[in-house]
């Protein structure tokens, strides 16, 4: 897994990593629009997106965001975390 | 004794190590500051003319260095942990963030990557 692709230094003449994602059609969507669902964590947040719910697979589920203006230029999976937090589980025969 | 913006020097040191001295300055922009004054890379604070510890004082007063560029690294830091990105996290539970292994030696993040991080 990568932390953070931003880290990974991306060819400027390939642009940023443009997904054809299912954008609403207008803007802003009607209230009640399920959020767009999408295993591409790769896929860059581009201006358009901000204020849009996103539906991020985390390998598991579905994580929904929501898209704020700071997050314009990172990866969707970078608000989406994969590992689950470490937990001590007690074992019963010992 | 000579004063680099604010900063008292002793006039036997390095004019480059004293540059290096400020924090966001290292060998890179210190060559660069004095080839552009001209002034030789063994050259002791003491040599210089009164002109050229004028100029780079002036040139290092609108630098971004020191407590500016301290406070931008921690925005920076503070921004990221606000998005809630997976860098941010880290940063928060004192972990890696560029996804070194956690197995074994983690002591500097551990030790730097505090909620209320002090550079």
């Amino acid at each position: 897994m990568f932390p953070t692709r931003a880290l990974f230094g991306r060819s400027v003449w390939k642009g940023p990593n443009i997904v054809p994602l299912p954008l609403p059609r207008v803007f802003p969507p009607p209230v009640n629009t399920p959020p767009i669902r999408t295993t591409k964590r790769a896929a860059t947040i581009l201006p358009n997106f901000v204020g849009l719910r996103f539906a991020v697979h985390n390998g598991k589920t579905y994580v929904e965001i929501q898209v704020t203006e700071e997050m314009v230029g990172r990866k969707l999976g970078e608000y989406v975390a994969t590992r689950k937090r470490f937990t001590y589980k007690q074992s019963k025969n010992k | 004794m000579v004063f680099i913006l604010g900063v008292n020097f002793p006039e036997r040191n390095l004019l480059k190590k004293s540059l290096e001295t400020f924090f966001g300055i290292g060998n890179n922009s210190s060559g660069r500051l004095m080839s552009r004054f001209n002034i030789h890379p063994t050259c002791r604070v003491g040599e210089l003319a009164n002109k050229q510890v004028l100029d780079l004082t002036a040139v290092l007063s609108d630098m971004k260095i020191e407590n500016d560029l301290r406070r931008e690294v921690l925005n920076d830091i503070k921004r990221m942990k606000e998005t809630g990105t997976y860098r941010g996290r880290r940063h928060a539970l004192g972990l890696p963030v560029r996804g070194q292994r956690t197995r074994t030696q983690i002591k500097t993040p551990v030790k730097l990557n505090r909620m209320e991080r002090r550079l």
